[in-house]
């Protein structure tokens, strides 16, 4: 008895060291980031030029980066996520202030970026911009008319029942009866939450989905008149499918920035700053502004093309939107809990 | 004596592509108690099932009681089976086994459960109404078996080889059983067995099969004693079947021999088989005997000695109480009225006869 | 030393056990009855009795009971015609019933997304054809759909080999004692059945009832079920207490179905699946 004990105990001793078998190697970077939001070929030039092994690991939502990472299996060096889940991070003491004297390369990009940055990290010290965009409404001018997007009240017109797409995400979704209703998207008062919840349950019946990252894919194939969709997936879906155009209500919307920071499990800070030096490099996030076409902070990038590019709001929204939109923050437990129940509700119904 | 209960005519059968029946034509009298008797393949439980109504004869008719009944279902024909594997419902009780058939006539309940009894009673099973099948042996479930096929009160009980799966002393009591339920119940048995001893036992009438074509229908004592064909001779009982020579009326000779016998009608100087069967057969001194040989072999049945004599190229089967030692040589003898003639078979030869009790 | 060998080849097994079916569910355990300050909590199993979950749950028991019955309706008959056709080999019909199994799971629910959507191939036949489309899909009826697809396999199996188990001379016997094909078939056949139907259904229903893929793909969204709302507390509110708690609801659920089936089923009558 007591031998098979121990010889379990040994194995799964051996189980635990292979699994927990992280980061190795002195030349290695182990990297966390959306799905699909690095070219691949990036990765292999890195490593061919600077002879650092990445390990790159993706996810889907910010909600799922958090949980892999408060997992800690795995010692990320370098993570990507959104506006708010830094701040919650930054919150929660996670992240290790970037030395931004040894990203030169920094340079290239435009400081207004920055700026809005403050709204999660107010003092630029934690974060680095890579992408940003707005949520809109993707739509098919062959079913909506231009003038019938301008706003929100467009996703609540029965004449479109069945064709409409909302975010299968928290927040996403609130964001658009708030801002019709004219409060903020980072509300926690419980009255205009509930508010925002009639709204959405008013619109239910009309919704075709509530669809992540299937929405432009719907939208291309032509099964819903419009959707609620991040500006970068829109520039891409408009690509496939020319009927297609997209718009930030008047009302106003959200602006998301998407950062990088160093998490405090980083093992290989030299080796995440030069990575991130890499990425500030005109030809590297040009391939990338190519392969993921959001809007990049990249100055040098934006120079670089052609006119119609520059002025496609999908692609770089006019300074004039972006005044009429906000950052999402993070919330609280408390907050984060009502928002939740207030979704399941939603989701019931 | 007796009234054509069921009656096969002119049936035709053939499965995958095998003819089992050929123009059979047979009918069965009412209380008697029948045995189709032949080895396997030969088409007896078809026979059965034809008349059961479980296949459907290629063409032909059955005829139940004067009627037509050849399209009929088994749930409508007033026959019942006792099957070879019993066949019992296992989800059930001994008691609801033995009423299904009842509650499906939907009889009272005071009926059935009087009927249940007695059936029970009938069989030596009382008492045993709230059993499950699996708690049984297997004599047992093959007494409720006969039990659930006889509350129904059909007019014929099919049997199809149903104590073949029981131990030797086992299947000797339930043949006495069913002679007895016979003789208490008054209806028509119609049994299928390739034991040849068991239809002995039990049968009023023994029709011989083999291949599809019925060989000879007759009481017990006649199919032994007057076997018409060496098939049957062969298969009853042991036998002894010599090429021969009709010379004459009650004049045969056969291995270089003359002698008498009792048959006549079969000719001049046709070739025949000569049937004697072991029991008949006396060894005497080699001088006393029509034929002498060696002894081969001798075992011990219990019953008599099995004694092998080889006598001019022949092996003779003889059954004796008395013992002779191997080697011995010794003399056969036989009196004229246990000589057996029979016509060779040139094809296989078929007649419907009806028996009088 | 011969004794060492069994142990450690034992020894794999043991691992798996302890390290991927024990030691999870004790932490599910432990999240579950504490809150996220480590305070002993029965809050987050009771939390089933709030009006969302309920009705998350209900809506889940109500869909997996959809499930199973049209399961059950498509399955027995097709057993029996399956029984009646009498083929030789059951290893072969055994096998055509697997096969599809062994494609991805979700490669044939995204399958579904397409043949119903409103430009799918099923409204398309059926507009060539002159009827007007279905909407179907992102409705609870298309979540069914998916899981009766899933799931049939499970149950039409074990119902084919109860009634192959029966042996053909216990039905003669039933119409020789004067029984009529539907007297058979619900006196006889039915009840014979019934253990191989008893463990189609909990194979059908306890999946059904845990299921939230198929609702998430089929169901756009729109269609909250009580697995829904544990995927939803794990990765959308963070909550691993309340998840865990409603996870120890569900698999109460499920050991009792489980129970339930195993007082039904003889034991001599084990219908194993494969």
């Amino acid at each position: 008895m007591k031998r098979k004990i121990l010889s379990a105990f040994a194995a799964a001793f051996l189980l635990g060291a292979l699994t927990g078998c992280s980061g190795g190697s002195d030349n290695s970077l182990v990297v966390l980031n959306y799905g699909k939001y690095l070219d691949p070929e990036m990765l292999e030039l890195f490593e061919e030029e600077t002879g650092i092994h990445v390990e790159y690991e993706e996810y889907e939502s910010p909600e799922e980066m958090y949980t892999k990472y408060k997992a800690g299996s795995i010692d990320y060096d370098l993570a990507c996520t959104s506006d708010y889940m830094v701040q919650k991070l930054i919150g929660e003491g996670e992240v290790l202030e970037m030395n931004y004297d040894n990203i030169p390369g920094i340079k290239n990009l435009d400081q207004t970026y920055f700026e809005f940055s403050k709204a999660f990290d107010p003092e630029n010290k934690y974060s680095m911009p890579y992408f940003f965009g707005t949520v809109g409404i993707l739509y098919n001018t062959k079913m909506v008319d231009a003038f019938e997007v301008n706003t929100w009240d467009v996703l609540w017109d029965e004449n479109y029942s069945g064709q409409i797409i909302m975010e299968n995400s928290v927040r996403d979704s609130f964001m658009v009866p708030l801002k019709k209703l004219g409060y903020s998207l980072n509300t926690t008062d419980e009255n205009e939450l509930q508010k925002a919840l009639d709204l959405l349950i008013d619109q239910k019946p009309l919704v075709y989905a509530y669809l992540v990252d299937e929405s432009s894919d719907e939208m291309v194939a032509g099964n819903a008149a419009m959707a609620l969709v991040y500006s970068g997936e829109a520039a891409a879906a408009k690509i496939y499918n020319k009927d297609l155009d997209y718009v930030v209500p008047m009302e106003g919307s959200n602006m998301w920035i998407d950062s990088w920071f160093l998490p405090k499990t980083c093992k290989h800070a030299q080796n995440a700053e030069k990575f991130l030096d890499f990425l500030c490099r005109k030809d590297v996030a040009m391939k990338n502004f190519e392969y993921v076409y959001y809007a990049t902070p990249n100055l040098e990038v934006y120079k670089a093309l052609d006119k119609e590019v520059q002025n496609d709001p999908t692609i770089f929204p006019p300074h004039e939107v972006l005044e009429d939109c906000e950052v999402l923050s993070s919330l609280d437990d408390d907050s984060t809990k009502l928002y939740n129940d207030l979704w399941k509700k939603l989701k019931s119904n | 004596m007796g009234k054509k209960l069921i009656e096969l005519q002119h049936i035709q059968k053939s499965y995958n592509g095998t003819q089992i029946l050929d123009d059979l034509n047979i009918y069965f009298n009412e209380n008697k108690f029948l045995t189709l008797l032949g080895p396997s393949g030969c088409g007896k439980t078809t026979t059965l099932r034809l008349i059961g109504g479980f296949e459907k004869p290629d063409s032909g008719q059955i005829l139940f009681d004067g009627k037509d009944i050849t399209m009929l279902p088994p749930n409508e024909r007033k026959v019942n089976t006792v099957f070879q594997k019993y066949a019992l419902f296992t989800h059930m009780t001994i008691a609801e086994n033995i009423a299904f058939g009842l509650k499906i006539s939907k009889k009272s309940k005071a009926y059935i459960n009087d009927k249940i009894k007695y059936a029970l009673k009938l069989v030596n099973l009382d008492g045993y109404e709230n059993r499950s099948v699996d708690s049984l042996s297997g004599g047992q479930q093959q007494r409720i078996a006969i039990a659930r096929a006889i509350v129904n009160e059909p007019k014929v009980l099919l049997l199809d080889e149903p104590l073949g799966a029981l131990d030797l002393k086992l299947r000797q009591d339930m043949q006495y059983e069913l002679i007895r339920l016979k003789n208490e119940l008054g209806i028509t048995f119609i049994y299928v067995t390739h034991d040849q001893e068991e239809a002995l036992t039990m049968s009023d009438t023994i029709a011989v099969m083999n291949q599809g074509y019925i060989q000879q229908i007759g009481s017990p004592e006649d199919i032994y004693n007057e076997p018409c064909n060496a098939f049957v001779a062969d298969f009853i009982g042991d036998s002894n079947i010599i090429d021969g020579v009709m010379l004459a009326d009650k004049l045969v000779s056969f291995l270089g021999i003359r002698h008498a016998c009792e048959d006549t009608g079969f000719g001049q100087k046709q070739p025949v088989d000569v049937v004697i069967r072991p029991e008949d057969i006396e060894l005497v001194a080699p001088d006393e005997g029509f034929l002498s040989g060696d002894i081969t072999s001798v075992i011990f049945k219990g019953v008599h000695y099995e004694i092998e004599v080889l006598s001019n190229g022949f092996e003779w089967l003889v059954h004796t109480t008395r013992f002779f030692p191997v080697g011995a040589h010794v003399g056969l003898k036989v009196i004229p009225f246990n000589i057996q003639i029979m016509h060779k078979p040139e094809s296989s030869d078929e007649r419907a006869v009806g028996l009088d009790a | 030393m011969r004794k060492l060998k069994r142990q450690l080849c034992a020894g794999p097994y043991i691992v798996w056990i302890i390290g991927f079916t024990v030691l999870p569910i004790l932490m599910i355990l432990y999240y579950a009855f504490t809150t996220p300050e480590h305070r002993f909590t029965l809050e987050n199993v009771l939390s089933i009795a709030e009006p969302i979950h309920l009705k998350a749950l209900l809506l889940s028991v109500r869909l997996a009971l959809e499930c199973t019955v049209l399961c059950l309706l498509l399955s027995y008959p097709l057993a029996m015609i399956l029984n009646g056709l009498k083929i030789k080999r059951q290893s072969f019909i055994v096998f055509i019933f697997v096969l599809p199994m062994w494609m991805n799971f979700m490669l044939r629910i995204l399958a579904w997304q397409m043949l119903l959507s409103n430009n799918g191939i099923i409204n398309s036949i059926l507009q060539a054809l002159g009827f007007s489309g279905v909407s179907i899909l992102n409705t609870p009826a298309a979540v069914v759909f998916g899981m009766v697809y899933d799931f049939l396999p499970f149950m039409i199996l074990p119902i084919y080999n109860s009634l192959v188990r029966i042996r053909s001379d216990v039905i003669e016997a039933a119409k020789d004692l004067g029984a009529s094909n539907m007297i058979v078939f619900f006196r006889i056949i039915v009840p014979l059945t019934m253990s191989g139907v008893i463990s189609g259904v909990i194979m059908v229903f306890v999946p059904a009832l845990t299921s939230f893929v198929i609702s998430d793909l089929l169901g756009g969204g729109k269609v909250l079920l009580i697995g829904n709302v544990i995927e939803q507390s794990f990765m959308q509110g963070m909550n691993w207490n309340l998840g865990s708690g409603l996870s120890i609801v569900l698999m109460v659920f499920v050991i009792a179905s489980m129970a339930f089936m195993n007082s039904h089923t003889k034991e001599t009558e084990g219908t194993a699946v494969w």
